[in-house]
């Protein structure tokens, strides 16, 4: 107790003793998230500033302490804020600074702690939308997301993986100071908006690119304190359709065909449940709305811009519908239970409170990956093959499908639904379902809780080069200790 | 650039050689004198071509990933330097230090696999823009091929040097482009980064977890400091015309048949201002596929040296280059459809008049526009840049916003009116950007590009101090100059930029325990010499250092 009341004060020294807190409430918050269980928070501490973030590592390395940053609200999900065995969280959510919106150069400049609900309306105000993935948490950072890799609903606007995310304010495990992409300097942010720079461009300084080793490390090689984000503008018509069939094979060839000559906005494959799941707002509806449903069905956006707006979307549904026909299927401004209008608004917004995933039965268990569109319908069939091995009704699996990279590449989701009391069976499911998947070929990019050791194990030379990079950056092991290829000994 | 003499170059040992040998075959490897100075002369960029660059100690000519192990690992073993080579362009493909192997990657050049549907293509160090691009086209694909034209390597520019092109609207940034990278590095060991080390195909190139791309660049890419890249593969994009442009003969006696669903607009705007915003909604209309503001007088100096030679020294038709037509922007649309190249088209004209600008339909007079389809399309106009001079070298500032590179050709243009009125450099009209715009959200490149002649001792004299003058200028700008990646000003400019160079070290000293990559291009640093640099001039960028460079605490405000 004495060495945990020490403890405590040096926090305080840093960020001040209202800033300090080991309320078991706030604490069980970070003991376990999805599947991730065991963490040992010992407090939470809410740095103001990067000063107070350095500080933060700089103590860390003097005591040997694990910091574990956090920069978004809870229910916390994949479990990359939970440390893995004692650990001291840093939460973010005081650096909550909208610092710049740019309209002309059309990015903004954000603190980690900025969450969608608070950046979606001052952006709107410019007449321009945030990038976003798929219904957010309402509480979810938005530089959080970014650095995740969650991905975007709009795939053309998905040139990169680091994108929406440009320029990056790093604290490094060592402690130093380092800013990525233009924002690198010379010059303060302040400087550089003089000389009419916005930290548009993501790359470098120089001939490194830090911010790409820092994006998916799940914390364990730098605190991010702000970022620059690209935005886009937004539309003076947006339409939005859905396209129905029993054939996912139909619907990706559909797919393909659209996003090569970047038709489109909004493209997102979902089968009847995850879609059921999305639009219904009362969770008893779920089962039979679903049923009402197609097998999948493709949503898409399609807009125009200010000059000619009425004549973009013209051609674009044109050339759309021509696609359609070739692939077999068919758009409609409609599915049951949910109009294009309001599909919109769903897809401009974070999630309604609770999360939408708890709708159905309370609690849920994502399984996600890389892959491209055209393995989709394999990896279906073995999650399938999964659920009838655990009698998960097959029907009552979310699956969700994301291009990105314009189509190159694709996110594909599976939820597995269910009661809290029986959460046992739904690990093991999970457990089985991932190894399946990872047998079958699934990428599993960002590798959280036990998704790292089937990820790295395919790996061993990447792992070999990463471990080398963690012992730069972070010599110590202070960041999200143990987390990732990362194992300390000693630490289960 | 760094450059050197041959002073304290030394012969490989027998055993060294004969390592080599066995590595990639006797008759792919040389220390033949004649054939090493053809690798020393790497004259573009080049501040004093009149020096050449390092001899490299032999030339080895792999042809598999393999054997660039064996001659990295001989490298290691017998205290040697490596430097990979492929289709080259200037003084940076060079050796800097007096042992360097310089390989060759010119064997390795196969298209290894191009998955359409995912549009992706898998390839070899070699495999030349052009080539990439034939082939891509016959699949409704293309690729991206860099300023410095078709005939470099995608990988090299995606992997290893920079990789800006006019069709950077529509198809990105080498770098940017890239999905996946066989590394073999400095130790002989090879990592791959992305999706392909896991044996599940080259279709994303980060994680998992951390990606390791950020590893081997920057925005400018470790120029083999780091390693030798052996395959990559790299991002195609839709090209919805024939595949194949039928043309007759070449360059700029050629005649193309344009496609149909093409159009390319030569515009000009009455001032910066309207230029400036008609771009920005370009961008926001999501129109383009290639674009760049190129100055008149460019295209002739590209197309007609002699020419702009005669103009130059004609007061009223060097206004009329000068000022009339000064604000100009070309800008190509291909639509994928009769209806949407309609909508292009008429967005484009739309933003033109709304901004007092015009165009010239360069398809609607069929002798420019079938002559400068291909120069566009496949930037086969490139290489007559060193037409004028015979040499030419560039000025860069950071990427960033389209504002900060319109001025950025501005402040290149007046610091190079002053030399050429000194007679430092030749008389282009001054106003010489290539600039180009990325993926439709107006982030834009801009590098002022100055042409000089090896023979005449002002001009060399001229290079040192305007490198410096061009650096200046940037720094006070708050952008990061071309020589925060130049050994000579490294130390100088890297800790006004969070001493990256501390971290570059780093890396080094992390892949590469004996020091076996050339790191001249990378992270070494040595002294510049300010003797040819105006006292003032010198003063300044003392002042620019102090003001700019980082404390404990980062940017000093």
């Amino acid at each position: 107790m004495a060495e945990l009341n020490m403890l405590l004060e040096k926090l305080a020294s840093v960020v001040g003793n209202e800033n300090v807190s080991t309320a078991e409430d706030l604490l069980s918050t970070y003991r376990k998230a999805g599947t991730v269980e065991g963490g040992e928070p010992l407090a939470v501490v809410r740095p103001a500033d990067t000063r107070e973030v350095r500080e933060l590592v700089k103590l860390a390395r003097a005591e040997g302490y694990n910091l574990v940053f956090s920069s978004s609200a809870p229910p916390r999900l994949r479990g990359d804020s939970i440390p893995r065995g004692e650990g001291i969280i840093v939460d973010m959510s005081r650096m909550d600074k909208i610092v710049r919106l740019d309209r002309r150069n059309k990015v903004a400049l954000i603190e980690a702690g900025v969450t969608y609900e608070r950046l979606i309306p001052e952006v709107d105000k410019l007449g321009l939308k945030v990038l976003m993935p798929l219904l957010p948490k309402r509480g979810k950072s938005v530089l959080a997301s970014c650095l995740e890799r969650e991905p975007i609903i709009i795939p053309k606007y998905h040139w990169d993986m680091t994108d929406p995310m440009l320029c990056t304010e790093l604290v490094f495990g060592t402690g130093d100071l380092f800013r990525t992409g233009s924002a690198a300097g010379p010059g303060t942010l302040e400087q550089q908006w003089a000389a009419g720079a916005a930290q548009k461009n993501p790359m470098g300084p120089a001939q490194t690119d830090f911010v790409r080793v820092v994006q998916g490390s799940q914390g364990t090689m730098a605190a991010v304190t702000w970022c620059s984000l690209k935005l886009e503008v937004k539309p003076e018509i947006h339409r939005i359709r859905f396209v129905p069939d029993a054939k996912l094979e139909r619907l990706i060839d559909f797919t393909y065909r659209a996003l090569r000559p970047r038709l489109g906005d909004e493209w997102l494959i979902l089968n009847s449940y995850a879609l059921a799941t999305m639009v219904s707002e009362d969770p008893e509806r779920i089962p039979d709305l679903a049923g009402e449903q197609a097998p999948f069905t493709v949503v898409y956006g399609v807009s125009g811009y200010q000059y000619l707006p009425e004549e973009r979307v013209a051609y674009q549904e044109r050339d759309l519908a021509r696609h359609a026909q070739a692939a077999g299927v068919s758009a409609t401004a409609e599915v049951p239970g949910c109009s294009w209008k309001k599909m919109e608004r769903i897809l401009a917004s974070p999630s309604p409170e609770p999360y939408y995933k708890m709708r159905p039965k309370g609690d849920f268990l994502d399984i996600f990956f890389l892959t491209t569109l055209d393995q989709a319908p394999r990896f279906i069939s073995v999650m399938e093959a999964q659920a009838e091995r655990f009698g998960y009704p097959t029907q009552r699996i979310g699956i969700y499908i994301q291009p990105i990279q314009q189509g190159r590449n694709a996110h594909l989701e599976f939820t597995i639904y269910f009661n809290p009391e029986d959460r046992p069976k739904a690990l093991e499911l999970f457990d089985s379902a991932s190894r399946a998947l990872s047998e079958a070929g699934a990428f599993f990019s960002r590798p959280y809780g036990a998704w790292s050791d089937l990820a790295y194990a395919r790996c061993p030379d990447t792992v070999r080069v990463l471990r080398k990079v963690k012992d730069m950056l972070d010599p110590d092991h202070v960041l999200n200790r143990g987390k990732l290829c990362f194992e300390i000994e000693g630490v289960s | 650039m760094t450059t050197a003499t041959l002073e304290t170059w030394k012969e490989i040992s027998e055993a060294a050689y004969r390592d080599l040998e066995n590595a990639v075959g006797a008759e792919n490897v040389s220390r033949e004198p004649a054939v090493l100075d053809g690798y020393a002369w790497q004259p573009t960029i080049n501040d004093d071509p009149a020096k050449w660059v390092k001899r490299p100690v032999a030339v080895v000519l792999p042809s598999s990933t393999e054997e660039v192990q064996e001659v990295v690992r001989a490298c290691n073993r017998h205290g040697l330097k490596f430097k990979a080579f492929s289709t080259g362009w200037g003084v940076y493909s060079g050796p800097t230090y007096d042992n360097v192997v310089q390989i060759d990657l010119r064997r390795m050049n196969r298209i290894l696999e191009i998955d359409e549907k995912n549009m992706y293509a898998l390839v070899e160090p070699y495999v030349c823009g052009a080539q990439l691009q034939a082939e891509a086209m016959k699949r409704g694909l293309n690729c991206h091929i860099i300023g410095a034209g078709p005939a470099c390597s995608p990988l090299a520019s995606a992997t290893s040097g920079w990789g800006v092109g006019w069709d950077g609207v529509y198809m990105s940034y080498g770098h940017r482009n890239l999905l996946g990278a066989e590394w073999v590095l400095p130790d002989g060991e090879v990592i791959r980064v992305g999706s392909c080390d896991s044996g599940l195909g080259w279709f994303s190139p980060d994680g998992p977890g951390p990606s390791l791309r950020g590893l081997m660049r920057g925005s400018t890419g470790a120029l083999s400091g780091l390693g030798v890249f052996t395959k990559c593969a790299l991002k195609l994009y839709p090209w919805p015309g024939p595949s194949r442009v039928n043309v007759r003969g070449l360059l700029l006696d050629a005649k193309a048949e344009i496609p149909e669903n093409v159009r390319f607009h030569l515009c000009f705007f009455p001032d910066r201002k309207r230029l400036a915003d008609a771009v920005y909604r370009v961008g926001e209309a999501e129109l383009g596929y290639l674009a760049t503001r190129t100055a008149v007088a460019a295209f002739i100096y590209t197309f007609a040296p002699h020419l702009l030679r005669r103009i130059a020294g004609t007061r009223c038709l060097r206004d009329v280059l000068s000022r009339g037509v000064k604000w100009g922007f070309v800008i190509m649309l291909v639509g994928a459809s009769e209806e949407e190249i309609a909508y292009q088209d008429a967005a484009l004209r739309r933003i033109l008049a709304d901004h007092d600008g015009l165009s010239i339909e360069a398809m609607g007079v069929p002798a420019i526009g079938s002559m400068v389809f291909m120069n566009f399309f496949r930037v086969t106009a490139i290489p007559m840049v060193f037409r004028m001079g015979g040499l030419f070298s560039t000025a860069l500032d950071r990427n960033d916003t389209w504002d900060t590179q319109l001025d950025w050709a501005e402040i290149g243009e007046s610091i190079k009116r002053k030399w050429i009125e000194r007679g430092g450099i030749l008389d282009d009209l001054a106003d010489n950007p290539f600039m180009a715009l990325y993926e439709s959200n107006m982030w834009a490149h801009c590098e002022e590009i100055f042409q000089y002649d090896a023979r005449d001792p002002k001009h060399l004299a001229s290079l040192e101090p305007m490198f410096i003058e061009f650096s200046v200028a940037a720094i006070e700008k708050c952008m990061e100059p071309l020589s925060a990646t130049d050994a000579r000003l490294r130390k100088i400019v890297s800790p006004l930029m969070g001493h990256y160079n501390e971290w570059q070290k780093k890396v080094s000293a992390m892949v590469d325990t004996n020091r076996a990559a050339d790191t001249g291009m990378y992270c070494d640093e040595v002294d510049f010499d300010f003797s040819k640099v105006e006292p003032e001039l010198k003063a300044k960028l003392d002042r620019l250092v102090e003001r700019f460079r980082w404390t404990e605490d980062g940017p000093p405000s």
